[in-house]
């Protein structure tokens, strides 16, 4: 080689380094990623947001949102033959039909092995799964955060409630939660929007508790807005939400966090990016930016930065840093503790009772709300009395038995036209959502030798419910049959359907946070331990589950990590 | 009634899923509806079945029939598409043994009956269908009428003109008196 070869290759590497150099990087667009690339823009930093899957623009690539049950093939169910595309992610029961299936990984294409059986429910695009997530959104207590310390469980959060306290009203303020202030120490209230209303039965359903047990029913705390916000409409209760909303009646990336992110001019979006791993510096102690492949092209390309937030999604963040292996982390970024991959944990659901209900028969509702009621946690709250620690919450709905009820009833023919046009007898049930322990024997790893299309090494599950999950499922269905039966429900029926762990789309703690570099991954502001320039604050970070839909932790836990990142890389810190 | 008596007695004589083989051939003709069907898995006699049984749950009142709004079609659709090949054999076996049994206790097809007799038959068929039968061709009456209820309820007129469907409804209002909605809610 000469001199002038050797200079020009020098001048076109500086270009290509600087022309994929911010200041920052974001793996993920979904709802910790949004929050990220919100914050972090916002604060003036040049920002790279990496989404692996494709885009999705606010409203025009919502391509079912406004389809009438009519418009939608097959009664919005799939093909056999499609169905076999989605045969985990179809695993819930709810999440593909014809008018969502665009927005869940199709499984031959994204395979993964269990070793035990595990529900990993995927989507890939911008939004990620805020575009299709329940938004049920629940703050996390005083006592959730100091629970492992009290029982000797797993390690103890190396935060408070106080820390997280401001980040939480923060986000709500942003997001718009609606929701009722119920006062309860266990479930701290939010910053709401007004609440939705409860129907008829679901009011005397919650009378009824709170008489003859003193336990609460409240109204679904849910990122619906009840008022419009920021350029966002308010919900119109269509219960479409997962297909996307044309009002941006909920909180989604797509409706939100993105668009704030964009208005900055900071943000650079790169969809169909999948990050292999993380470069790390041994000299400097620091990561220097993502090895990235593009999707459709193949092509690995290298993007750098000061500082980089991994928000791809508990598993797959976990995955990023499991393949990313260098001499001074030989089992993966971070991992000196050896429990990246472990503790994985999830919550335990599909349990609980429903009944009939005699009475309301002149009551009806209008509209079709998209969220249920909420029990907020009742068991082991000043004391554990029962044969299991912690505890769990539920989550349920009461309605009129519709037309499909007429299926099974005797008349026919015109006379079938005719009863149907009545509806049927009140119902109403609910399932618990149990906190899942962190076990150092739950854990995901990598399978090197067999890759996916892109090379990547393909994730494998080994975990399960423990003793005190199955305990505590005994209570999840007993006590929600002893409930509707003080309340004068009849034909009650309980019941368990003993899902595997994933089932509650809830996955977290695998790279979990705590004080102490020998037994976590990550320190209390969710940086990695010995490398404190990567910030993992999607559910990988999670030290214990508590047994509240999980959302707005992790929201809160980035737009606070996000401004300590900020202000860390001011001082020079980072 | 003796029908009713001859169609107990064959339902118990056969019990259990029903796998008797079509002792039909293909027939001739079919009803005049402006239905556009041309099916594509159904043979001639399953197909009349299917038309004459859906009318006979869902007939024309004053609102359109099953067969008008096109139930026939969308029945085979999810047979032929989103069933799996055990549930699609369940189902056409079905057609067939509900017509057998029906040959057998009235003498005709269903779709030869007149229309009376076809409410009737199929009536008593629905009542013993909800009896204590748990599997078998009176299964078989449930899942067909299951599946006509289902594509009848979800089409524009039966959501809109039979049921009630608002696409936006606006808000939520969790308690007023039914009749200000009026109808039952389509979904």
């Amino acid at each position: 080689m000469n001199f002038i070869d050797f200079a020009q290759i020098m001048n076109i590497n500086i270009k290509a380094q600087n022309s994929n150099t911010y200041d920052a990087i974001v793996v993920g667009t979904g709802i910790s990623g949004g929050w990220a690339a919100k914050e972090l823009t916002e604060k003036g930093l040049n920002t790279l947001v990496l989404e692996r899957g494709r885009d999705v623009k606010h409203v025009e690539d919502y391509p079912t949102m406004l389809k009438d049950p009519w418009e939608l093939p097959n009664n919005d169910q799939l093909s056999a033959e499609e169905l076999k595309m989605y045969e985990k992610q179809s695993r819930t029961g709810y999440t593909v039909r014809e008018s969502t299936k665009h927005w869940w990984v199709k499984d031959p294409e994204q395979p993964y092995r269990e070793e035990k059986p595990f529900n990993w429910i995927r989507g890939y695009h911008v939004g990620g799964k805020s575009l299709m997530w329940g938004r049920q959104s629940y703050r996390l207590s005083p006592m959730d955060f100091e629970a492992n310390a009290k029982d000797g469980i797993g390690v103890d959060w190396p935060i408070r409630y106080s820390d997280l306290e401001d980040w939480y009203s923060y986000v709500e303020r942003f997001a718009g939660i609606s929701g009722q202030a119920e006062g309860l120490p266990q479930l701290p209230d939010s910053v709401f929007q007004p609440p939705m209303e409860l129907n008829c039965l679901e009011e005397h359903f919650k009378q009824s508790i709170k008489d003859r047990f003193d336990r609460m029913l409240t109204i679904g705390r849910v990122a619906n807005l009840t008022e419009p916000k920021d350029g966002r409409g308010m919900c119109m209760s269509r219960n479409l939400c997962i297909r996307g909303c044309p009002y941006g009646g909920y909180f989604s990336s797509n409706a939100s966090t993105l668009p704030m992110a964009a208005a900055t001019g900071n943000m650079t979006l790169r969809p169909h990016s999948i990050v292999n791993s993380v470069i790390y510096d041994e000299g400097s102690g620091k990561a220097t930016g993502v090895e990235v492949i593009d999707s459709e092209t193949g092509e690995m390309i290298e993007f750098y930065s000061k500082i980089i937030f991994l928000n791809a999604s508990t598993v797959n963040t976990t995955l990023i840093m499991l393949n990313s292996r260098s001499n001074r982390f030989p089992n993966g970024l971070g991992n000196d503790s050896g429990e990246l991959g472990h503790n994985l944990m999830d919550h335990h659901l599909s349990v609980g009772a429903s009944g009939q209900y005699d009475g309301f028969e002149d009551k009806y509702y209008w509209g079709r709300r998209p969220n249920g009621f909420y029990i907020p946690r009742f068991r082991n709250l000043d004391s554990s009395n029962r044969d299991y620690i912690r505890g769990f919450g539920y989550q349920g709905g009461g309605s009129r038995e519709s037309w499909v009820a007429a299926v099974r009833e005797l008349a026919i023919g015109k006379q079938l036209k005719e009863f149907v046009q009545t509806p049927g007898t009140w119902t109403l049930g609910m399932g618990g959502f149990g906190e899942t322990l962190p076990y150092h024997s739950n854990r995901m790893y990598l399978n090197f030798e067999q890759t996916d299309k892109w090379g990547q090494p393909t994730v494998v599950f080994d975990s399960e419910l423990k003793e005190n999950e199955l305990l505590m499922r005994k209570d999840m269905m007993n006590d929600a049959a002893e409930m509707l039966e003080a309340a004068g429900f009849k034909n009650i029926i309980t019941y368990d359907a003993q899902p595997p762990l994933g089932h509650g789309i809830h996955e977290m703690g695998t790279a979990r946070m705590g004080n102490d570099p020998k037994t976590s991954v990550l320190n209390g502001w969710n940086q990695i331990h010995s490398v404190k320039n990567v910030f993992v604050t999607d559910g990988a970070c999670m030290t214990s589950s508590a047994c509240q839909n999980p959302s707005l932790t992790y929201m809160a836990l980035t737009a606070r990590a996000a401004n300590y990142a900020s202000e860390e890389l001011k001082k020079g810190n980072l | 009634m003796e029908r009713r008596e001859a169609i107990k007695r064959t339902a118990a004589i056969m019990g259990g899923v029903i796998f008797a083989p079509s002792i039909f051939g293909v027939l001739s003709g079919c009803t005049a509806t402006g239905d556009p069907w041309k099916p594509v898995l159904f043979n001639q006699s399953q197909a009349n079945l299917t038309k004459s049984l859906a009318e006979t749950i869902i007939p024309e009142t004053d609102t359109a029939g099953a067969i008008e709004v096109g139930v026939p079609g969308f029945m085979e659709k999810m047979v032929n598409e989103v069933y799996t090949e055990e549930q699609r054999m369940v189902f056409l076996e079905g057609l067939d043994s509900f017509d057998s049994v029906c040959m057998n206790s009235t003498g005709n097809l269903f779709a030869d009956l007149s229309s009376d007799e076809q409410l009737e038959y199929a009536t008593e068929m629905n009542r013993l269908a909800l009896s204590d039968q748990p599997m078998g061709v009176l299964n078989f009456f449930l899942l067909f009428k299951e599946l006509t209820m289902v594509g009848y309820f979800t089409s524009e007129v039966g959501a809109t003109q039979v049921l009630r469907y608002e696409p936006v409804p606006g808000y939520y209002d969790g308690c007023m008196p039914f009749e200000e909605v009026g109808r039952t809610w389509a979904t």
